[in-house]
């Protein structure tokens, strides 16, 4: 190891292309499109910025951030979005978890089941916002349909009801990302070494004490990493919802932070507050991705 | 003994039947868009929806709309070019992270990964008023340029763990024989590492093919994509659902052969690179 980088820096040091020929062009670029957006809307975040009356811009300190703070949708938008972290991900990590069990015995066809499994995952949000959209459609969506069969009718439709249509939105995550959840522990379970479970069968450990005691801590490191990836995510979550109910039933009934944002700077064009509504969301899941990236990842080990 | 086996044979029979129902429930949502795809708008609407006489009326109706077909196009130029661009400049930065120790180093390749977690709602923002105030407000470049910056990050994180499996001694030997960083990169690393290559492409691929939020802010008519077009089948009063579900099936056709085969380095992808054993 200590050879190999010698050599490489003996051989910048006789001036043949450095790591610069290599990484600038990728830093030039996001630099480019992250970076200075990024501060452009730090800075805008700090004025009065109107999209059509462009002579109504000025600056005006931390005023949008003040109106923020008083803004009662502001902090209905940042709960709902958070419900996702607090309601969904444990929900798809119970379900992604008790499945991975399930693959991790043998049986026939199991990858096959495995990849298909994976389908929803990669399907574009679009459509699956608008696929649970039409199945939760009153009269003739598929799920509304299965509802009433055993008893539960919503003549009004599950989507013009607040709190329904709030679940439903949280349902149509569970759907999607408890199979990513599954993925992950199950190569989590299979890379675990079999011979401890052996062991531990020998001793006699039933199941559940074995799930307990020895799978669930061993596992930690991947849950902890499944977690923080989903919350990462789930801080992203805007075009299902956004397809899916627009942000209603009632005006809010799951406009989300991230369709908060959308509103404020493309309905109402008020981008200069839109902006500061945007910083606070980068500074948070900046702070997530660093504690993900400096626990989880490592350059060198990969 | 004998009876073991069989105790075992009928929990390995149990176990596949539980998986199966798991599948099944898993997928009927996309078995309900693809089946209302063979239907027609009105049926949709005005019978159970588990029905079925299967017609083309409305795959036919998206193949005349106007801009389901435009839309795929834009959604394969911008798809492609970002993909290019990211494929080339992220496989340099890869090689350079995975070859070079350098100052800043750690901090260089953390940052990228971390720039593709930001929302990208937030990033939305910002760009739209960039490309607004530069009137490229639907036009490919912005897109693609949009595209690619959540691309680059993944390509050189997808890359790393091939890079990293390529012995040094290749180098050594091409060095030897005179050839110097850039043409080891090119004529050597490239080469060797082409299948890392297809799949960080196919992945690029796809996440460009799949973005929405972008697509909603920066494009207009003329550059919409094959997303933006298929939320349009809702229509300003009544949803055309046949329609929505012939090109929804229609733009999934492309996921489900990136998952079925790919499969094998979907984890990696979903993590976004490496995560630590």
């Amino acid at each position: 190891m200590r050879n190999r980088s010698e050599t490489l820096r003996r051989d910048s040091r006789k001036g043949v292309p450095s790591y610069l020929y290599f990484v600038l062009p990728a830093i030039i670029l996001v630099g480019i499109i992250l970076l200075f957006p990024i501060i452009y809307s730090m800075v805008i975040s700090f004025f009065n910025w109107p999209q059509v009356d462009s002579g109504n811009r000025f600056f005006m300190w931390g005023k949008n951030y003040l109106d923020l703070i008083n803004d009662h949708e502001f902090w209905h938008s940042l709960f709902l979005q958070l419900g996702f972290i607090f309601i969904a991900i444990p929900i798809e990590l119970v379900i992604g978890f008790l499945v991975a069990l399930l693959f991790n015995r043998e049986f026939p066809i199991s990858g096959v089941l495995r990849t298909l499994l994976l389908l929803p995952v990669f399907t574009l949000p679009v459509l699956s916002g608008l696929t649970w959209r039409l199945m939760l459609q009153p009269g003739y969506g598929a799920i509304t349909y299965l509802l009433s069969l055993v008893g539960f009718d919503f003549p009004q439709g599950i989507l013009s009801d607040k709190n329904l249509a709030y679940s439903a939105v949280i349902v149509q995550d569970i759907w999607r990302m408890w199979p990513f959840m599954f993925v992950i522990l199950y190569a989590g379970l299979v890379g675990l070494p079999k011979d401890i479970m052996e062991a531990a069968e020998l001793d006699g450990a039933g199941f559940f004490r074995k799930t307990f005691t020895i799978t669930i801590p061993m596992l930690r490191p991947t849950i902890t990493t499944a977690i923080l990836l989903r919350i990462i995510d789930a801080l992203r979550i805007f075009s299902e919802v956004f397809v899916m109910t627009n942000g209603g039933p009632g005006g809010n009934g799951t406009m989300l932070y991230s369709l908060y944002i959308h509103k404020q700077a493309f309905e109402f064009g008020k981008l200069g507050y839109a902006s500061s509504m945007a910083v606070i969301l980068i500074v948070v899941s900046v702070l997530f991705a660093f504690s993900l990236v400096r626990k989880n990842m490592d350059i060198d080990t990969m | 003994m004998a009876n073991i086996r069989k105790k075992k044979t009928i929990i390995k029979w149990v176990t596949f039947t539980v998986a199966i129902i798991i599948v099944a429930i898993e997928l009927f949502p996309i078995f309900i868009i693809m089946s209302n795809g063979f239907k027609r708008d009105l049926d949709i609407r005005n019978s159970n929806p588990f029905s079925f006489k299967p017609t083309l009326y409305s795959y036919k109706k998206v193949f005349q709309k106007s801009d389901f077909l435009p839309s795929i196009k834009n959604s394969l130029i911008v798809g492609i070019s970002s993909t290019a661009i990211s494929l080339l400049v992220g496989s340099m930065a890869s090689y350079g992270i995975s070859r070079f120790r350098f100052k800043g180093r750690k901090v260089l390749s953390y940052s990228f990964l971390v720039s593709r977690m930001i929302p990208q709602i937030a990033l939305a923002v910002p760009l739209f008023m960039v490309f607004d105030s530069l009137s490229m407000t639907d036009s490919y470049i912005s897109l693609i340029l949009a595209h690619t910056s959540f691309n680059i990050p993944y390509v050189i994180w997808l890359l790393l763990p091939f890079f990293s499996s390529i012995s040094i001694s290749f180098e050594e030997a091409a060095r030897v024989d005179g050839c110097n960083r850039k043409q080891i990169f090119w004529k050597i690393f490239l080469p060797l590492t082409a299948p890392g290559l297809v799949v960080a492409a196919v992945f690029a691929f796809i996440m460009s093919w799949n973005e929405y939020i972008y697509a909603l802010v920066l494009t207009g008519n003329t550059t919409k994509t094959a997303p933006i077009s298929v939320n349009g089948f809702m229509g300003q009063y009544a949803p055309k659902w046949g329609q929505l579900a012939a090109a929804g099936t229609i733009i999934l056709i492309p996921v489900i052969i990136f998952t079925l085969t790919l499969q094998k380095y979907i984890i990696g992808g979903l993590t976004a690179g490496g995560v630590k054993e």
